[in-house]
């Protein structure tokens, strides 16, 4: 969970799951996409987002083809909601506490 | 960017709720140890206890007693926290008295889980500007 959100984090990733959010491209046509990256540095970007279970990835040969992987960002949600959930319900507990104990004589 | 709304009920008076958002010690209670300036502009840290127990940096937008309270909302660089720098996002407590309580609603937005509205034109403008930022580091 915390990889998913830390892969999505960085500017260059957005930008490689925007590129594969529709279909699926091979490596090559992504390196191309950013020419002011290094293909070195594309493929561990590509490595990162397939680590984080942001990314599916299929051989074909020696090519290798990425698609995103959309359940991955909605099981990042729920790591925002799990950082409330918590919180919010102690909040009614000691909201609730402090009311019936000014509420009583 | 993307939205986060959790809704709940509190048998308490919207005053008392307020009271929990604006004051350190209850603030202490229930989201955890807090400096607060409750006016816009104001600071609010909090020392968060859930998950990777990230600080929270925030300044105040609006307060409308017992109504509305608008804050931004980042996290100091947290190992296991993703990256949610101090301004980044944003978080709105709108309090509706409801049967005998107070409806809380919740709004946390401008998380980034979703890529919803972003396409490739507007990400080429952020990586000439990216490009442009390495350069000059470089």
């Amino acid at each position: 969970m915390d990889e998913a959100l830390r892969a999505v984090a960085d500017p260059t990733r957005r930008a490689i799951l925007v590129l594969v959010r529709d279909e699926e491209v091979s490596a090559g046509d992504i390196a191309r996409g950013f020419p002011g990256i290094s293909r070195p540095a594309v493929s561990q970007h590509l490595r990162i987002l397939v680590t984080a279970g942001l990314l599916d990835v299929r051989r074909a040969g020696n090519r290798r083809f990425y698609r995103m992987r959309r359940q991955g960002l909605a099981e990042a949600a729920t790591f925002f909601e799990s950082m409330w959930s918590a919180p919010l319900n102690r909040l009614k507990q000691v909201a609730e506490e402090e009311e019936s104990a000014e509420g009583s004589p | 960017m993307s939205t986060i709304e959790q809704t709940l009920w509190i048998r308490a008076r919207p005053e008392t709720v307020w009271r929990h958002f604006v004051d350190p010690v209850r603030l202490a209670r229930w989201w955890g140890e807090a400096e607060v300036d409750p006016r816009p502009g104001g600071e609010l840290v909090v020392r968060m206890r859930e998950g990777p127990r990230p600080i929270m940096r925030g300044s105040f937008l609006e307060l409308v007693p017992y109504e509305r309270i608008v804050f931004t909302f980042g996290w100091e660089p947290t190992p296991g926290a993703p990256v949610l720098p101090p301004g980044t996002s944003r978080v709105e407590i709108t309090l509706t008295p409801e049967n005998d309580g107070v409806k809380l609603t919740l709004r946390h937005s401008g998380l980034p889980f979703t890529l919803e509205g972003e396409t490739g034109e507007g990400w080429a403008h952020a990586l000439a500007r990216l490009a442009q930022t390495s350069e000059s580091v470089a």
